[in-house]
Protein backbone atom coordinates (compact mmCIF):
# COMPACT_ATOMS: atom_id res chain seq x y z
CA UNK A 1 0.00 0.00 0.00
CA UNK A 2 1.26 3.37 -0.84
CA UNK A 3 1.17 5.60 1.73
CA UNK A 4 2.51 8.55 0.48
CA UNK A 5 -0.39 10.61 -0.48
CA UNK A 6 -1.58 10.86 2.68
CA UNK A 7 1.75 12.83 3.63
CA UNK A 8 -0.29 15.61 1.69
CA UNK A 9 -3.16 15.11 3.34
CA UNK A 10 -1.53 15.59 7.24
CA UNK A 11 1.40 17.84 7.46
CA UNK A 12 2.33 18.37 11.04
CA UNK A 13 3.99 22.13 11.27
CA UNK A 14 6.69 22.82 13.73
CA UNK A 15 7.77 26.89 13.86
CA UNK A 16 10.94 27.66 15.41
CA UNK A 17 12.27 31.43 15.56
CA UNK A 18 15.69 31.54 14.88
CA UNK A 19 15.99 35.17 16.26
CA UNK A 20 13.38 36.90 14.32
CA UNK A 21 11.62 40.18 15.20
CA UNK A 22 8.26 38.36 15.64
CA UNK A 23 6.96 39.71 12.31
CA UNK A 24 6.74 36.67 10.57
CA UNK A 25 6.15 34.73 13.25
CA UNK A 26 2.60 36.99 13.85
CA UNK A 27 2.45 36.39 10.21
CA UNK A 28 2.38 32.76 10.99
CA UNK A 29 -0.29 32.45 13.38
CA UNK A 30 -2.31 34.29 11.74
CA UNK A 31 -2.41 31.36 9.12
CA UNK A 32 -3.98 29.10 11.99
CA UNK A 33 -6.76 31.69 12.83
CA UNK A 34 -10.11 31.64 11.36
CA UNK A 35 -9.36 34.02 8.09
CA UNK A 36 -6.59 31.77 6.61
CA UNK A 37 -7.22 28.52 8.16
CA UNK A 38 -4.58 26.00 7.46
CA UNK A 39 -6.29 23.58 9.91
CA UNK A 40 -8.52 22.48 6.83
CA UNK A 41 -5.43 21.14 4.58
CA UNK A 42 -5.01 18.94 7.72
CA UNK A 43 -1.81 21.00 9.41
CA UNK A 44 -1.26 21.22 12.80
CA UNK A 45 1.20 23.01 15.10
CA UNK A 46 2.82 20.91 17.07
CA UNK A 47 5.45 22.66 18.50
CA UNK A 48 7.17 18.90 18.55
CA UNK A 49 9.95 17.98 16.48
CA UNK A 50 9.45 14.19 16.68
CA UNK A 51 5.84 14.31 15.35
CA UNK A 52 6.30 17.23 12.42
CA UNK A 53 7.06 17.08 9.02
CA UNK A 54 7.14 20.58 8.07
CA UNK A 55 9.62 22.96 9.69
CA UNK A 56 9.01 26.89 9.41
CA UNK A 57 12.12 28.60 10.35
CA UNK A 58 11.56 32.54 10.56
CA UNK A 59 14.52 34.86 11.45
CA UNK A 60 18.32 34.85 10.91
CA UNK A 61 20.32 32.57 12.79
CA UNK A 62 21.90 33.79 15.51
CA UNK A 63 24.85 32.45 16.93
CA UNK A 64 22.71 31.43 20.07
CA UNK A 65 20.26 29.60 18.09
CA UNK A 66 21.94 27.81 15.83
CA UNK A 67 22.49 24.68 18.10
CA UNK A 68 18.90 24.93 18.49
CA UNK A 69 18.14 24.54 15.18
CA UNK A 70 20.36 22.43 14.16
CA UNK A 71 19.40 20.04 17.09
CA UNK A 72 15.51 20.74 16.30
CA UNK A 73 16.33 19.70 12.75
CA UNK A 74 17.73 16.16 13.50
CA UNK A 75 15.11 15.42 15.78
CA UNK A 76 12.44 15.25 12.85
CA UNK A 77 12.29 12.26 11.54
CA UNK A 78 11.81 12.14 7.85
CA UNK A 79 10.54 12.18 5.49
CA UNK A 80 10.59 16.44 6.22
CA UNK A 81 10.91 19.39 4.60
CA UNK A 82 12.28 23.06 6.06
CA UNK A 83 10.54 26.26 4.85
CA UNK A 84 12.36 29.33 5.29
CA UNK A 85 9.48 32.08 6.22
CA UNK A 86 10.66 35.71 5.66
CA UNK A 87 13.91 37.50 4.35
CA UNK A 88 15.69 37.01 6.90
CA UNK A 89 15.12 33.27 7.29
CA UNK A 90 15.91 33.52 3.75
CA UNK A 91 19.30 35.42 3.36
CA UNK A 92 19.67 37.24 6.60
CA UNK A 93 17.82 40.25 5.64
CA UNK A 94 18.66 43.56 7.54
CA UNK A 95 20.64 41.75 10.02
CA UNK A 96 22.76 40.43 7.58
CA UNK A 97 26.28 40.64 8.07
CA UNK A 98 25.64 41.66 11.55
CA UNK A 99 28.03 40.19 14.65
CA UNK A 100 25.52 38.05 16.49
CA UNK A 101 23.70 36.61 12.95
CA UNK A 102 24.68 34.27 10.84
CA UNK A 103 22.76 35.39 7.92
CA UNK A 104 20.26 32.73 6.44
CA UNK A 105 18.87 29.32 7.50
CA UNK A 106 20.34 27.60 4.18
CA UNK A 107 24.13 27.77 5.99
CA UNK A 108 23.03 24.98 8.50
CA UNK A 109 20.01 23.05 7.20
CA UNK A 110 19.15 22.43 3.94
CA UNK A 111 15.76 24.30 2.92
CA UNK A 112 13.35 23.26 0.52
CA UNK A 113 11.17 26.34 0.10
CA UNK A 114 11.95 30.20 0.36
CA UNK A 115 9.64 32.11 1.52
CA UNK A 116 10.27 36.14 1.07
CA UNK A 117 9.09 39.43 2.08
CA UNK A 118 9.25 41.21 5.55
CA UNK A 119 6.98 39.76 7.10
CA UNK A 120 6.21 37.53 4.75
CA UNK A 121 1.95 37.87 4.27
CA UNK A 122 -0.20 34.55 5.31
CA UNK A 123 -1.36 34.19 1.69
CA UNK A 124 2.33 33.86 0.81
CA UNK A 125 3.34 31.02 3.97
CA UNK A 126 0.38 28.93 2.84
CA UNK A 127 1.36 29.32 -0.70
CA UNK A 128 4.98 27.61 0.51
CA UNK A 129 3.46 25.37 2.98
CA UNK A 130 1.73 23.94 -0.34
CA UNK A 131 4.57 23.80 -2.37
CA UNK A 132 6.35 21.99 0.32
CA UNK A 133 3.99 19.57 0.91
CA UNK A 134 4.08 18.92 -2.84
CA UNK A 135 8.16 18.43 -2.23
CA UNK A 136 7.62 16.31 0.86
CA UNK A 137 5.56 13.83 -0.93
CA UNK A 138 8.33 12.86 -3.19
CA UNK A 139 10.98 12.78 -0.50
CA UNK A 140 12.37 9.43 0.82
CA UNK A 141 13.04 8.54 3.94
CA UNK A 142 16.61 8.47 3.99
CA UNK A 143 18.81 10.26 6.22
CA UNK A 144 18.84 13.66 5.86
CA UNK A 145 21.53 15.96 7.62
CA UNK A 146 22.70 19.75 8.50
CA UNK A 147 24.61 20.83 5.69
CA UNK A 148 26.95 22.02 8.00
CA UNK A 149 28.39 18.86 9.27
CA UNK A 150 29.38 17.95 5.69
CA UNK A 151 31.57 21.16 5.12
CA UNK A 152 34.28 22.04 6.52
CA UNK A 153 34.44 24.64 9.25
CA UNK A 154 34.08 27.98 8.03
CA UNK A 155 37.10 30.88 8.93
CA UNK A 156 36.42 33.63 11.13
CA UNK A 157 34.41 36.68 9.25
CA UNK A 158 33.58 34.47 6.03
CA UNK A 159 30.23 34.95 4.61
CA UNK A 160 29.04 31.93 2.38
CA UNK A 161 27.71 32.45 -0.61
CA UNK A 162 24.02 30.83 -0.59
CA UNK A 163 23.43 30.27 -4.01
CA UNK A 164 26.86 27.80 -3.91
CA UNK A 165 25.31 25.85 -0.94
CA UNK A 166 21.82 25.69 -2.77
CA UNK A 167 23.40 24.55 -5.54
CA UNK A 168 25.19 21.90 -3.88
CA UNK A 169 22.34 20.83 -2.02
CA UNK A 170 21.08 20.60 -5.86
CA UNK A 171 23.54 17.79 -6.68
CA UNK A 172 23.27 16.34 -3.17
CA UNK B 1 -27.47 -10.98 19.25
CA UNK B 2 -27.12 -8.46 21.51
CA UNK B 3 -24.08 -9.56 22.94
CA UNK B 4 -22.57 -9.84 18.94
CA UNK B 5 -23.35 -5.98 18.93
CA UNK B 6 -21.37 -5.59 22.13
CA UNK B 7 -18.40 -7.40 20.37
CA UNK B 8 -18.80 -5.53 17.23
CA UNK B 9 -18.89 -1.86 19.20
CA UNK B 10 -15.60 -3.03 21.32
CA UNK B 11 -13.47 -4.31 18.35
CA UNK B 12 -14.82 -1.44 16.08
CA UNK B 13 -14.18 1.28 18.82
CA UNK B 14 -11.23 2.73 17.91
CA UNK B 15 -12.57 3.34 14.48
CA UNK B 16 -15.47 4.78 15.95
CA UNK B 17 -13.35 7.05 18.38
CA UNK B 18 -11.43 8.05 15.24
CA UNK B 19 -14.65 9.75 13.71
CA UNK B 20 -15.49 11.20 16.79
CA UNK B 21 -12.12 13.17 16.93
CA UNK B 22 -12.29 13.93 13.33
CA UNK B 23 -15.69 15.68 14.15
CA UNK B 24 -15.11 17.09 17.18
CA UNK B 25 -11.97 18.71 15.29
CA UNK B 26 -14.71 20.36 12.94
CA UNK B 27 -16.91 21.52 15.42
CA UNK B 28 -14.48 23.09 17.27
CA UNK B 29 -13.40 24.81 13.97
CA UNK B 30 -16.65 25.94 13.22
CA UNK B 31 -17.16 27.37 16.81
CA UNK B 32 -13.97 29.82 15.80
CA UNK B 33 -15.74 30.27 12.52
CA UNK B 34 -13.04 28.06 10.72
CA UNK B 35 -14.13 25.51 8.32
CA UNK B 36 -12.06 23.08 9.93
CA UNK B 37 -10.23 19.70 8.69
CA UNK B 38 -12.30 16.77 7.07
CA UNK B 39 -13.84 14.04 9.05
CA UNK B 40 -11.25 11.61 8.00
CA UNK B 41 -8.38 13.76 9.47
CA UNK B 42 -7.58 11.68 12.30
CA UNK B 43 -7.37 8.28 9.87
CA UNK B 44 -4.92 10.45 7.36
CA UNK B 45 -2.56 11.46 10.01
CA UNK B 46 -2.73 7.61 11.07
CA UNK B 47 -1.50 6.75 7.69
CA UNK B 48 0.88 9.52 7.33
CA UNK B 49 2.21 8.59 10.84
CA UNK B 50 3.02 5.25 9.50
CA UNK B 51 5.48 6.09 6.77
CA UNK B 52 7.25 8.12 9.16
CA UNK B 53 11.42 6.92 9.69
CA UNK B 54 11.27 4.83 12.99
CA UNK B 55 12.96 6.86 15.88
CA UNK B 56 12.60 5.46 19.68
CA UNK B 57 13.84 6.78 22.78
CA UNK B 58 14.49 2.86 23.83
CA UNK B 59 12.24 -0.53 23.63
CA UNK B 60 10.81 -0.15 27.33
CA UNK B 61 9.45 3.41 26.76
CA UNK B 62 7.37 2.16 22.85
CA UNK B 63 6.16 -1.01 24.83
CA UNK B 64 4.68 1.15 27.65
CA UNK B 65 2.43 2.85 24.98
CA UNK B 66 1.37 -0.03 23.62
CA UNK B 67 0.40 -1.87 26.63
CA UNK B 68 -1.20 1.84 27.76
CA UNK B 69 -3.46 1.02 24.23
CA UNK B 70 -4.46 -2.15 25.06
CA UNK B 71 -4.97 -1.79 28.54
CA UNK B 72 -7.40 0.81 27.82
CA UNK B 73 -9.34 -0.81 25.27
CA UNK B 74 -9.57 -3.49 27.74
CA UNK B 75 -10.99 -0.84 30.33
CA UNK B 76 -13.90 -0.11 27.67
CA UNK B 77 -14.07 -3.94 26.82
CA UNK B 78 -15.02 -4.44 30.81
CA UNK B 79 -17.32 -1.34 30.45
CA UNK B 80 -19.35 -2.08 26.96
CA UNK B 81 -19.98 -5.80 28.38
CA UNK B 82 -20.91 -5.03 31.70
CA UNK B 83 -18.61 -5.41 33.70
CA UNK B 84 -17.34 -4.33 37.15
CA UNK B 85 -17.47 -0.53 37.51
CA UNK B 86 -14.60 -0.48 40.35
CA UNK B 87 -12.54 -2.86 37.92
CA UNK B 88 -13.45 -0.37 34.95
CA UNK B 89 -11.98 2.09 36.78
CA UNK B 90 -8.80 0.64 37.90
CA UNK B 91 -8.24 -0.92 34.25
CA UNK B 92 -8.51 2.74 33.15
CA UNK B 93 -6.31 4.12 36.21
CA UNK B 94 -3.74 1.02 35.35
CA UNK B 95 -3.64 2.58 31.54
CA UNK B 96 -3.08 6.02 32.51
CA UNK B 97 -0.27 5.22 35.41
CA UNK B 98 1.53 3.35 31.67
CA UNK B 99 1.58 5.82 30.00
CA UNK B 100 2.99 8.04 33.49
CA UNK B 101 5.41 5.12 33.90
CA UNK B 102 6.29 5.96 29.77
CA UNK B 103 6.96 9.78 30.54
CA UNK B 104 9.06 8.89 33.05
CA UNK B 105 11.48 6.43 31.77
CA UNK B 106 12.76 9.38 29.20
CA UNK B 107 15.40 11.63 29.94
CA UNK B 108 13.09 14.78 28.44
CA UNK B 109 12.42 17.09 30.90
CA UNK B 110 8.66 17.78 29.13
CA UNK B 111 7.54 14.35 29.27
CA UNK B 112 8.42 14.56 33.41
CA UNK B 113 6.48 17.35 33.45
CA UNK B 114 3.87 15.83 31.24
CA UNK B 115 3.91 12.41 33.64
CA UNK B 116 3.80 14.58 36.70
CA UNK B 117 0.79 16.69 35.52
CA UNK B 118 -1.18 13.48 34.37
CA UNK B 119 -0.66 11.90 38.05
CA UNK B 120 -1.75 14.89 39.62
CA UNK B 121 -5.05 15.11 37.09
CA UNK B 122 -5.30 11.74 38.19
CA UNK B 123 -5.62 12.05 41.28
CA UNK B 124 -8.19 15.09 40.37
CA UNK B 125 -10.74 12.90 39.03
CA UNK B 126 -10.66 9.36 40.66
CA UNK B 127 -11.77 9.95 43.67
CA UNK B 128 -15.13 11.79 42.12
CA UNK B 129 -15.35 8.74 39.70
CA UNK B 130 -14.84 6.05 42.70
CA UNK B 131 -17.69 8.16 44.77
CA UNK B 132 -19.62 7.95 41.61
CA UNK B 133 -19.51 4.20 41.30
CA UNK B 134 -20.22 3.72 45.20
CA UNK B 135 -23.07 5.96 44.64
CA UNK B 136 -24.31 3.58 41.87
CA UNK B 137 -24.09 0.75 44.59
CA UNK B 138 -26.05 2.15 46.93
CA UNK B 139 -28.73 2.70 44.50
CA UNK B 140 -28.46 -0.57 42.41
CA UNK B 141 -27.60 -2.88 44.99
CA UNK B 142 -24.36 -4.14 42.76
CA UNK B 143 -21.38 -2.98 41.11
CA UNK B 144 -22.32 -4.49 37.86
CA UNK B 145 -22.49 -2.19 35.33
CA UNK B 146 -25.13 -4.53 33.77
CA UNK B 147 -27.24 -3.77 37.29
CA UNK B 148 -27.72 0.20 35.90
CA UNK B 149 -29.58 -1.41 33.04
CA UNK B 150 -31.74 -3.79 35.56
CA UNK B 151 -32.72 -0.81 37.26
CA UNK B 152 -35.81 0.54 37.35
CA UNK B 153 -35.37 4.14 36.15
CA UNK B 154 -32.30 6.47 34.23
CA UNK B 155 -29.83 6.99 36.69
CA UNK B 156 -30.12 10.91 35.31
CA UNK B 157 -33.65 10.96 37.80
CA UNK B 158 -32.39 9.19 40.41
CA UNK B 159 -28.80 10.83 41.20
CA UNK B 160 -28.40 14.19 39.13
CA UNK B 161 -25.71 15.41 40.93
CA UNK B 162 -23.68 12.44 40.17
CA UNK B 163 -24.22 13.77 36.70
CA UNK B 164 -23.20 16.83 37.25
CA UNK B 165 -19.25 15.59 39.02
CA UNK B 166 -19.27 13.53 36.33
CA UNK B 167 -19.39 16.88 33.80
CA UNK B 168 -16.93 18.66 36.22
CA UNK B 169 -14.17 15.92 35.82
CA UNK B 170 -14.91 15.30 32.50
CA UNK B 171 -12.33 18.03 31.22
CA UNK B 172 -9.55 17.16 33.12
CA UNK B 173 -10.04 13.31 32.01
CA UNK B 174 -10.49 14.33 28.63
CA UNK B 175 -7.59 16.95 28.50
CA UNK B 176 -9.41 19.54 27.62
CA UNK B 177 -9.17 22.99 28.53
CA UNK B 178 -9.14 24.60 31.41
CA UNK B 179 -7.69 21.24 32.75
CA UNK B 180 -5.35 20.34 29.94
CA UNK B 181 -2.52 20.91 32.23
CA UNK B 182 -1.39 16.97 31.30
CA UNK B 183 -1.48 17.77 27.92
CA UNK B 184 -0.46 21.79 27.36
CA UNK B 185 0.58 21.68 23.83
CA UNK B 186 2.44 24.72 24.15
CA UNK B 187 3.26 24.67 27.43
CA UNK B 188 5.30 20.96 27.29
CA UNK B 189 4.28 20.11 24.01
CA UNK B 190 2.34 17.38 24.47
CA UNK B 191 3.54 15.97 27.75
CA UNK B 192 4.07 12.17 28.58
CA UNK B 193 3.62 12.00 24.31
CA UNK B 194 6.46 13.78 23.54
CA UNK B 195 9.29 11.05 22.91
CA UNK B 196 6.95 8.89 21.01
CA UNK B 197 7.17 9.29 17.51
CA UNK B 198 6.31 8.29 14.21
CA UNK B 199 4.66 4.67 13.87
CA UNK B 200 4.72 4.36 17.88
CA UNK B 201 3.19 7.62 18.46
CA UNK B 202 0.19 5.81 16.90
CA UNK B 203 -0.77 3.73 19.79
CA UNK B 204 -1.08 7.01 22.10
CA UNK B 205 -3.38 8.62 19.55
CA UNK B 206 -5.23 5.92 18.82
CA UNK B 207 -5.65 5.77 22.50
CA UNK B 208 -6.82 9.51 23.08
CA UNK B 209 -9.74 8.38 20.38
CA UNK B 210 -10.51 5.21 22.59
CA UNK B 211 -10.41 7.69 25.83
CA UNK B 212 -13.28 9.40 24.01
CA UNK B 213 -15.21 6.36 23.81
CA UNK B 214 -14.69 5.63 27.23
CA UNK B 215 -16.07 9.13 28.44
CA UNK B 216 -19.06 9.07 26.79
CA UNK B 217 -19.54 5.51 27.53
CA UNK B 218 -19.93 6.38 31.07
CA UNK B 219 -22.27 9.51 30.76
CA UNK B 220 -24.25 6.90 28.32
CA UNK B 221 -24.45 5.00 31.82
CA UNK B 222 -26.87 7.83 33.04
CA UNK B 223 -29.29 6.62 31.13
CA UNK B 224 -29.26 2.91 30.38
CA UNK B 225 -32.01 1.77 28.89
CA UNK B 226 -33.63 4.75 27.28
CA UNK B 227 -31.02 5.00 23.80
CA UNK B 228 -32.79 8.69 22.97
CA UNK B 229 -32.12 9.76 26.36
CA UNK B 230 -28.72 8.73 26.18
CA UNK B 231 -27.53 9.89 22.97
CA UNK B 232 -29.10 13.25 24.00
CA UNK B 233 -26.86 13.47 26.95
CA UNK B 234 -23.65 12.41 24.81
CA UNK B 235 -24.70 15.21 22.24
CA UNK B 236 -25.09 17.72 25.42
CA UNK B 237 -21.75 16.93 26.83
CA UNK B 238 -20.03 16.63 23.66
CA UNK B 239 -21.09 20.40 22.72
CA UNK B 240 -20.13 21.39 26.62
CA UNK B 241 -17.01 20.01 26.64
CA UNK B 242 -15.88 21.23 22.90
CA UNK B 243 -17.36 24.73 24.00
CA UNK B 244 -15.83 24.58 27.43
CA UNK B 245 -12.59 23.73 25.70
CA UNK B 246 -13.03 26.78 22.84
CA UNK B 247 -14.08 29.80 25.45
CA UNK B 248 -11.68 28.67 28.52
CA UNK B 249 -8.02 28.91 28.96
CA UNK B 250 -5.81 26.64 30.56
CA UNK B 251 -5.53 27.08 34.53
CA UNK B 252 -2.45 26.16 36.68
CA UNK B 253 -2.39 22.37 38.46
CA UNK B 254 -3.24 23.85 42.01
CA UNK B 255 -6.20 25.38 40.55
CA UNK B 256 -6.95 22.70 39.09
CA UNK B 257 -6.78 20.07 41.68
CA UNK B 258 -8.56 22.54 44.38
CA UNK B 259 -11.27 22.96 41.81
CA UNK B 260 -11.62 19.31 42.01
CA UNK B 261 -11.64 18.75 45.48
CA UNK B 262 -13.55 21.67 46.61
CA UNK B 263 -15.95 21.65 44.17
CA UNK B 264 -16.25 18.22 42.23
CA UNK B 265 -15.76 16.17 45.07
CA UNK B 266 -18.41 17.37 47.31
CA UNK B 267 -21.07 17.46 44.54
CA UNK B 268 -19.90 13.44 44.28
CA UNK B 269 -20.16 13.01 48.16
CA UNK B 270 -23.51 14.76 48.62
CA UNK B 271 -24.36 12.74 45.71
CA UNK B 272 -23.55 9.47 47.80
CA UNK B 273 -24.83 11.15 50.85
CA UNK B 274 -28.57 11.68 49.25
CA UNK B 275 -28.41 8.09 47.79
CA UNK B 276 -27.81 6.57 51.30
CA UNK B 277 -30.46 8.31 52.69
CA UNK B 278 -32.91 7.45 49.77
CA UNK B 279 -32.18 4.12 50.36
CA UNK B 280 -33.06 4.24 53.95
CA UNK B 281 -36.16 5.60 53.57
Amino acid sequence: MKLNSFRKKSPWILHYNAGSCNGCDIEILACLGPKYDIERFGMINTGNPKQSDILLVTGPVTKRSRERLVEIYAQMPEPKVVVSCGACACTGGVFRGMYNCEGGVDQYIPVDVYVCGCGTRPEQIIDGVIQAIDILEKKTKDLEESVRLKRPAMKEGAQVNRRNIAAEIETV
Amino acid sequence: MDVFLKILLIALAPVIGGFVYGFERIIKARMQRRIGPPLLQPFYDFLKLADKRKMIVHSTHVFLGIVHFFSLWCALAVLLLGGDFILVIFLHLLSTSLLIVAGYSTRSIFSHLGANRTAISILAYEPVLIMIAVAVFVQTGSFEISAIFRYDQPLLFSMPLAFVALLLILPIKLKKSPFDVAEAHQEVTGGVELEFSGIFYEAVYTAKWLDQIFCYALVYLFAANDPLLGLALVAITFLYVNALDNSSARVNYKQMLRFSIMIALPVAFINLLLSVLHVLK
